[in-house]
This record gives structure tokens, C-alpha cells and sequence, in this order.
């Protein structure tokens, strides 16, 4: 009872700072529109940006609230409602911690923790600019966003709901008391989504003040790459999650839940890219604005998507009646987001066009093209069921063939781009310098081609992914050998030719390509059979041999597990069927025989003689004291974590500085010494003599204006 | 250029192996694996012959009749047979597919001229999950007219065999004869 009302307490604290800090920064606002002589002292107050002290207020809040709330799980206190739907005595410690985002009221609170987190780190970060309009615009969004989660946790998504009598609870859903990934992978994800709110907060200061194209586009784009980092490995890590605990085999599935993240990234990652070229060009700032705005608009859509219960998902774990007030939300963020760019529409049109297609410029513009549509038919595939049942009262579902037809064109195409764009110049370029700088990552593309068609690999989109993504490692590994060398020459440390901007995005590059040579070869290449074991007797199946060794109940207090243990190729593996706590029903616990070349998947599926004791399908041909197990063979499924991790490490490299050139410095600085600087681009550090891009280049007036200091 | 002549031995080497490999992996590609091709036999259109017995590995007993109204895949087979140990991977996964799918074909396996034991031990050591016939003195293969293994057969609903394939089948020709058994069903109910 105490964890209850300690909780409220501070989700009406967190609540009370984000309203009143909105109101604070709102008043602010409208009292600049006035002469000094109307100022009255409480709105002078507030024109300094006092506003910003109440985001550690919420802060506060947000923490005294996920304490209760942790403090309520982890002693079983069953008076509150949610503790007693996601919760039972016999949870472990690290469940039971998990267990407030397992379910929604939860995880709306999480939510809540993570903007107040980011909101403080924001207004403690430009605590030196409190007095810039953006920042003060920006902070104003912060705070309404904020009011608007914390909103939800007073009303329909309340976690600290009570009711008397509960003594003991049902636990969590059992696929989410089987691995410990449940314990990073939401919260990454979340913070993912909740950072790109810092973006959208920018998007709308520079467009209520007119100040589009300035310094604040640069921080924007630092903490969509934030967003980004975050975002990505999340995703990846909730693949992870979703192969090693659901027992298909698998890691991507279109489903909703998974769809809902890969929108925002989609668009976020088209930004990162996009925003190079107004930075260097000043060109595509509608287009810029329009992505941060679209990007923030589809982590709400995609949480009403997965959290209203309007579409049905193999993985919702929670359903609530928080739909008409989400999808409220999204509209007034695309409606306010999209009539400010319309209303600022004169202001926004850049100085000059993009001078030819073979450029830096182009590609980034295909690349966008190629992310933007990706992204819409995503959408489009993700909310067709409900439009299509909207209209005719009948049930459709869009499958994994829907989202695969236009996934696969355009993935390789984009590691195409990823080939060949790094080595582009802006503006302009001549065949021959593009050539000769092509020319290795093309042998080795095309070598490796040659060597998987030699090796017995059949099938044409396969072989031109790999050759493909051979070929962008190698432009990307070019790349950093070269910047490496660069920072060698110039004695500063060979680790700052690994930092900055450009070369974090060519580890990401690299990490992609991890990836999507992952995906392919385990999507291309996957054998999936069910095989009869009978015990003592080897069973070879695609090379691998299996012996069935007999079965063995593991119990505990939190889960019972029947496990068979079989041995793969020299290791005992334990595939299992696992109950938790009090709840009836089974979940297969798959085993992995993982390996840096393929992994060896297996299911247990069913016991000979007793039919189905495992809750899995009937299996009537198998002798009694036999098992039946599904075997999953994928190849360089491991490539695909590790590519995640490597996406998150050049990340996280990409927002160390680097020694790069600020873009405010490039009009300010004479020629002489901009064409002296490292420039971020990668074929810059040859030291090789090429015309294209050695010219300075002119940079969009409004690109380069400084931000006066507060 | 046209002045000095390029002396670039490495490259030369280089292209020589490039050029090497890229014959070596066209004539790699264009080498078709082997494959069950599909034969004709005075069964095709006609009842598939009478298939009754005890499966080796259960005891249970099998009958192709009670399958009547599904799609049936009757397979040769012999533990001495190397295309028969080729195929065997694959009709493990086409069997996969298919009993995930709804209305999906089952399968029957027949020894062809081998002891049961050693039979037994073969599907065992493939881990098959579908019923397989002992066939003593040859009857159920001459009725069939299976002359050497592997030998599959793909009977449809109404128990008629619509396709015989001889040679290790493969997951996608099975798939493809299922398919054409299919839509020819379905054309000749709207004929």
C-alpha cells in the first residue's frame, strides 16, 4: 500500500513539473513577443528560462515512481494491481525487476523515466543557451510530451492501481521470464524511441522561430544519432531475444511490434544521411525537418499500433484502452509538426539544387528515396488489416511474403549505395577518380562472388547480397585504412582515424554489412526439419549428427522443465519444455548449438507413446522412448548479432568528436585553410591529388551562421 | 600510356587467376546437381495399387486407402541405395513443410529389396518421422512397377497417381509436382 501511494506521489510530481514547466516556458515564450515595459517580474522570471529547474523536478518524480514501482515487484506486493498480473511469489529477482515492462502500465512508466532522464540531460546540456528561442521551444516540447506520458499514468494506464484480497500473483508471461535479454533489450528500445523526441523538439523550435538551417540542426542530428544507436541495437537485440526464446527458428517476422521499431529507424536513419547534405550544401531542409517530425509522429503510431490492441500481434503482451488517447497524440503531432513547415514553407527553400546526379548529393538522395518508401510500405503493410477491415468488416492479414517482395530490392540496393556512395565527392566527380577509387572494393565484390559460385552457393539475389556487401565492407574498410593513415601522418593518434562522424558511420557500414550478409545466408541457405530420435541412435541430418541421450525434468521453485538432452556434433544440447511458476500452460525452450559459421537450432516437439505432454502438436508415428525434435539450420546467424553490436560500437564512435571540420567554421575559415583540413570524406585522406575534391566548396550562408551565445 | 609500355607483372598474374576462377565458377554454376526426373508408367491417371502393412518403426499398421482424400507421397527406398541417402535430407524438410501446412501431402516410405533391419536402421538414422513398409518378396514394388530406387510417387485425393519421379527428389521438385497435381485438380473440378 505504501509502494502504491509512494508511486502516485511521484507521477504526480513528474506530472505537475512537466505541466508547470511547459506553462513556464510557454509564458516565457509569448512574453518575448512584447515590449521589455509589459514584462511583469514572475514572466521575467521565466523568460530567463527558469522553466528548465523543473525538469530534475520530474526527474524526481519519475524515479521515486519506478522505484515504488521496483520496490512493489521485488517484495510481492500483490495490493497493487499490476504487480499482481505481472508478478508471483516465486518470480526470480531479475524477473521481477523486468517485470515493469512486461506488461503496459509498466512500461508507459519506463517511458516516463527515460524522457525525464533525457529531458534533464537536455536542459542541463544547453543550460548555457537557456535563453536562445530554440532551446526554449524545444524544452517546451519536452515538457509537453512529458505531460502527455505522465498524463496517461493518472489515467487509463495507471500503475499503481490497487485492489485488496490478492495474495499471490500469476507472474510474468512466460516468454518473458526466459531470458535474461527481456532485461536490456525494451529498455534500449525505449530509450531509442523516447531520444528521437529530442529531434522532433528541435524541428519545432527551429520552425516556430524561423531559425531553420542553423548550428541547432547539428546537435539535432547528435541525438538523432543518439536515437540511432540506440534504436538499432535495441532492434537487434529484440531479434535476439526473439530467436532464442520463441522456437521458430527465426528473428524477423513483419509483425506489428517489430514494424512499429523499424519505422522510426527507417526514417531516422534516412535523416542521419540527409542531414550531410544540408549541412554541407544547405540543401533538403524541408526534407529534414519533415523526417524529424515523421520519425517522433511514428514512435507514436507505432506504440498505438502495438499497445491499443487495434491489431492483433503475435507478441503484444498488452492491450489497454489507451487507443483513441495515442492516436489523438499522433495527430496533433503531424498536424502541428506539418503546419508549421507549411506555414514556414518561404523561409525554408535552400540556395541552390543538386548540380549533377553522379555526386554525393545524389546518392544521398536515393538513399533517402530508397528509406522514405521502404518505410511507407512498411506502414502501409503494417496498417492495411486495420483500414482494409475498416472498410469491408472483413479479417486480412499482410504476410512476411508482402514485406519480403520490396525488402529484398531494396536492401540490395542500399548496400549498393553503401558500395559505391562513400567514395562519391560532393558536387561533382569524374569517372576516372571514382575508378580509382572503386576499383577494390569492385575486384573484391566480384571475387567474392566468384568464390561462393565456386563453392556451390546457387541463387541470384543471394550471390549479388554477398558480392554486394563484400563490396561496401571493402569501400567502408577503405575508407578507415585510409583515415587511420591520415591521423598516422599527422601524429594525433591512429584511434582518432576510428572517430567522428564519417568513420563511426563507416563502422556502422561495416556493422550493416554484418548484418545483411547474416540475414541473407541464414535466410537463403536455412534447413528446417522435425526428426525422429530414438535414443542411442545417430541421426545425420545436413552434416550434423544427433544423438537422442534421454530426458531429465529440471524443477525449481520459478519453472519446471522437461529438457531432452541430444547431442549435436560433440555437445550436449537441452532443448526443453519449460512451465513458470503457477501458470498452466508450456513454452518451448529452444537450444542452440551456436557457432561462428551457422547455428544448429533445436525444439523439443514431442515424446513418442505419450503424444503431445509438452503442449506441442500430437506426433502419432513415433516409437514409444523417442523424441521428436526440430532441427533449424542457419548459417551465419551469429553474423547478425555481431553485426548489431558493431552497428552500436560505430555508433557510439560516431558521436565521440572527431578532428573534423565543424560546419560553422567552413564559410568563416578562409579557402586556403578549409582545403587544408581533414575533411570527413573519405577520399579525402588519400593524399592522392584529386581535382574534385580538393576546390572549396561553398557552403549555404544559412548553414554556416553562428549561434550567438547566450 | 602509348610511350611506355605497362610492366605490371602482379597484375597480369592477378587477372590470369581472376580469369581462372571465373571459368572455373561458370563451369561450376552451369553443372546441374542431379535430380529426380519424372517418368512415364501405365499408372499415371490410374488407382494407385492397394499399400497395406506394419510400419517398421511403431508396429503400427499402415494403409494408403485410409489416406484417401489427401495428397500422398509414396516413396522407394533402399539403405543401399547412395541417391536414396541424397534425397533423404530432403524428403525430411518437404515432410516438415507439409505437416505445417493445411492439407498438406503425408508421405509413405516402402523398403525396396532390403532387410527390414537394415531398412529400419536407415530410417532411423535419419531421424524419419512418417511411416515406412516392409515389403517381402518384392509385391507392393512389382504392383507399382519400381524396377530401382529411389522411386516416388505422388497420388492424389481421389487416389490416382498423378506423377512418377525417378532419382533422389529433391524438397523443390516434390514441391513443384504437388503443385502441378494441384492445379490440375483444380481445373478439372471447374472443367
Amino acid at each position: 500500500m505504501f509502494d502504491a501511494r509512494l508511486g502516485t506521489v511521484g507521477v504526480w510530481l513528474a506530472f505537475a513539473a512537466a505541466v508547470a514547466g511547459g506553462l513556464v516556458m510557454l509564458a516565457g515564450l509569448w512574453s518575448r513577443r512584447g515590449t521589455g515595459a509589459e514584462r511583469r517580474p514572475l514572466v521575467q522570471g521565466a523568460a530567463a528560462g527558469e522553466g528548465r529547474y523543473l525538469a530534475p523536478v520530474m526527474l524526481v518524480g519519475a524515479v521515486v515512481a519506478v522505484l515504488a514501482m521496483e520496490h512493489a515487484l521485488v517484495t510481492h506486493d500483490f495490493t497493487l494491481v499490476f504487480v499482481a498480473q505481472n508478478n508471483s511469489t516465486v518470480t526470480p529477482l531479475l524477473y521481477s525487476v523486468t517485470g515493469m515492462w512486461s506488461a503496459l502500465a509498466g512500461s508507459i512508466l519506463l517511458w516516463g523515466l527515460v524522457l525525464s532522464v533525457v529531458a534533464t540531460v537536455f536542459v542541463w546540456r544547453y543550460r548555457g543557451h537557456s535563453a536562445d528561442p530554440v532551446i526554449r521551444w524545444a524544452t517546451f516540447v519536452l515538457y509537453a510530451v512529458s505531460a502527455f506520458f505522465f498524463g496517461l499514468m493518472l489515467g487509463p494506464a495507471d500503475p499503481f492501481r490497487t485492489a485488496a484480497g490478492v495474495t499471490s500473483g500469476l507472474g510474468p508471461n512466460s516468454l518473458l521470464q526466459d531470458n535474461p535479454l527481456v532485461a536490456i533489450h525494451p529498455p534500449l528500445l525505449y530509450a531509442g524511441f523516447v531520444l528521437f523526441t529530442v529531434p522532433f523538439a528541435f524541428a519545432i523550435g527551429m520552425l516556430a522561430t524561423g531559425r531553420v538551417g542553423d548550428r541547432w540542426q547539428i546537435e539535432c542530428r547528435r541525438w538523432t544519432l543518439l536515437a540511432f544507436t540506440f534504436l538499432s541495437v535495441g532492434i537487434v537485440l529484440g531479434a535476439w531475444w526473439s530467436y532464442q526464446v520463441l522456437g521458430w527458428g527465426g528473428f524477423w517476422g513483419w509483425d506489428p511490434v517489430e514494424n512499429a521499431a523499424l519505422l522510426p529507424w527507417l526514417c531516422g536513419t534516412a535523416y542521419l544521411h540527409s542531414v550531410l547534405v544540408q549541412e554541407r550544401r544547405g540543401l533538403m531542409r524541408v526534407w529534414n525537418l519533415s523526417l524529424s517530425i515523421a520519425t517522433f509522429a511514428l514512435t507514436i503510431l507505432g506504440t498505438f499500433l502495438t499497445r491499443s490492441g487495434v491489431i492483433a500481434s503475435v507478441h503484444a503482451f498488452s492491450e489497454s484502452s489507451l487507443g483513441p488517447l495515442l492516436i489523438g497524440f499522433f495527430f496533433v503531432v503531424v498536424i502541428v509538426g506539418f503546419g508549421l513547415i507549411a506555414w514556414r514553407g518561404d523561409r525554408l527553400r535552400s540556395p541552390g539544387g543538386i548540380d549533377a546526379p553522379l555526386g554525393r548529393e545524389g546518392a544521398f538522395l536515393l538513399n533517402n528515396v530508397l528509406f522514405v518508401g521502404f518505410a511507407f510500405v512498411v506502414l502501409l503493410g503494417t496498417v492495411y488489416p486495420l483500414l482494409y477491415e475498416a472498410m469491408t468488416q472483413q479479417q486480412v492479414t499482410v504476410g512476411a511474403p508482402f514485406f519480403n517482395t520490396v525488402a529484398v530490392p531494396a536492401g540490395l540496393t542500399l548496400l549498393f549505395l553503401m558500395a559505391v556512395a562513400p567514395t562519391l565527392s560532393w558536387r561533382k566527380m569524374s569517372g576516372a577518380v571514382l575508378w580509382q577509387r572503386l576499383a577494390i572494393p569492385v575486384w573484391i565484390g566480384v571475387g567474392t562472388v566468384v568464390v561462393c559460385v565456386a563453392a556451390g552457393l546457387r541463387g541470384a539475389a543471394t550471390l549479388i547480397g554477398f558480392g554486394l556487401g563484400a563490396m561496401a565492407a571493402a569501400t567502408a574498410a577503405r575508407a578507415l585504412v585510409l583515415s587511420v593513415r591520415a591521423a598516422r601522418a599527422r601524429h594525433v593518434g591512429w584511434w582518432r582515424g576510428l572517430v567522428g562522424r564519417a568513420n563511426g558511420g563507416m563502422i556502422v557500414h561495416l556493422g550493416v554489412v554484418l548484418l545483411a550478409v547474416g540475414v541473407i545466408a541464414a535466410t537463403s541457405y536455412r534447413h528446417q526439419a522435425e526428426l525422429a530420435l530414438h535414443r542411442g541412435t545417430p541421426v545425420t541430418y545436413d552434416g550434423h549428427r544427433f544423438v537422442f541421450e534421454g530426458l531429465r525434468t529440471v524443477s525449481s521453485p520459478s519453472r519446471t522443465a522437461q529438457e531432452a538432452l541430444v547431442k549435436v556434433d560433440g555437445g550436449v544440447f537441452a532443448p526443453a519444455t519449460t512451465s513458470f511458476g503457477s501458470a498452466l500452460s508450456t513454452v518451448g525452450t529452444p537450444a542452440i548449438d551456436s557457432g561462428l559459421f551457422g547455428d544448429v537450432y533445436l525444439t523439443f516437439d514431442a515424446v513418442g507413446g505419450l503424444g503431445a505432454t509438452s503442449g506441442n502438436q500430437a506426433i502419432a508415428n513415433l516409437p514409444s522412448g523417442s523424441v521428436a525434435i526440430g532441427v533449424v539450420i542457419e548459417p551465419l546467424v551469429a553474423w547478425l548479432w555481431a553485426g548489431g553490436l558493431l552497428i552500436g560500437l560505430g555508433g557510439a564512435l560516431a558521436l565521440v568528436p572527431g578532428t573534423r571540420r565543424r560546419a560553422t567554421d567552413a564559410a568563416s575559415a578562409p579557402p586556403a585553410m578549409v582545403s587544408g583540413t581533414p575533411d570527413e570524406n573519405s577520399g579525402d585522406g588519400d593524399g592522392r591529388s584529386e581535382p574534385a575534391e580538393s576546390q572549396p566548396e561553398p557552403v549555404g550562408v544559412l548553414t554556416a551562421r553562428r549561434v550567438s551565445p547566450a | 600510356m602509348s610511350e611506355r609500355r605497362p610492366r605490371h607483372p602482379v597484375r597480369w598474374v592477378a587477372g590470369a587467376v581472376l580469369l581462372v576462377l571465373v571459368v572455373v565458377g561458370v563451369v561450376l554454376a552451369t553443372r546441374t546437381p542431379q535430380e529426380a526426373t519424372a517418368v512415364s508408367s501405365p499408372l499415371l491417371g490410374r488407382a494407385a495399387p492397394a499399400l497395406t502393412g506394419t510400419d517398421l518403426n511403431t508396429g503400427a499398421a499402415v494403409n494408403l486407402a485410409s489416406l484417401r482424400g489427401h495428397y500422398v507421397v509414396v516413396n522407394f527406398f533402399a539403405s543401399w541405395c547412395i541417391p536414396c541417402q541424397q534425397e533423404a535430407p530432403d524428403l525430411s524438410r518437404f515432410h516438415y513443410d507439409q505437416s505445417r501446412t493445411p492439407r498438406g501431402a503425408d508421405m509413405v516410405s516402402v523398403v525396396f529389396h532390403d532387410t527390414t533391419g537394415t531398412a529400419r536402421q536407415f530410417l532411423r538414422s535419419n531421424g524419419d518421422l512418417w511411416p515406412a513398409l516392409a515389403d517381402p518378396g518384392g509385391v507392393i514394388a512389382e504392383h507399382y512397377g519400381v524396377t530401382s530406387p529411389p522411386t516416388t510417387f505422388v497420388i492424389n485425393p481421389a487416389g490416382k497417381v498423378t506423377a512418377v519421379l525417378e532419382g533422389p527428389a529433391t524438397e523443390k521438385n516434390l514441391d513443384s509436382f504437388l503443385r502441378a497435381a494441384r492445379v490440375q485438380a483444380a481445373r478439372s473440378t471447374r472443367g
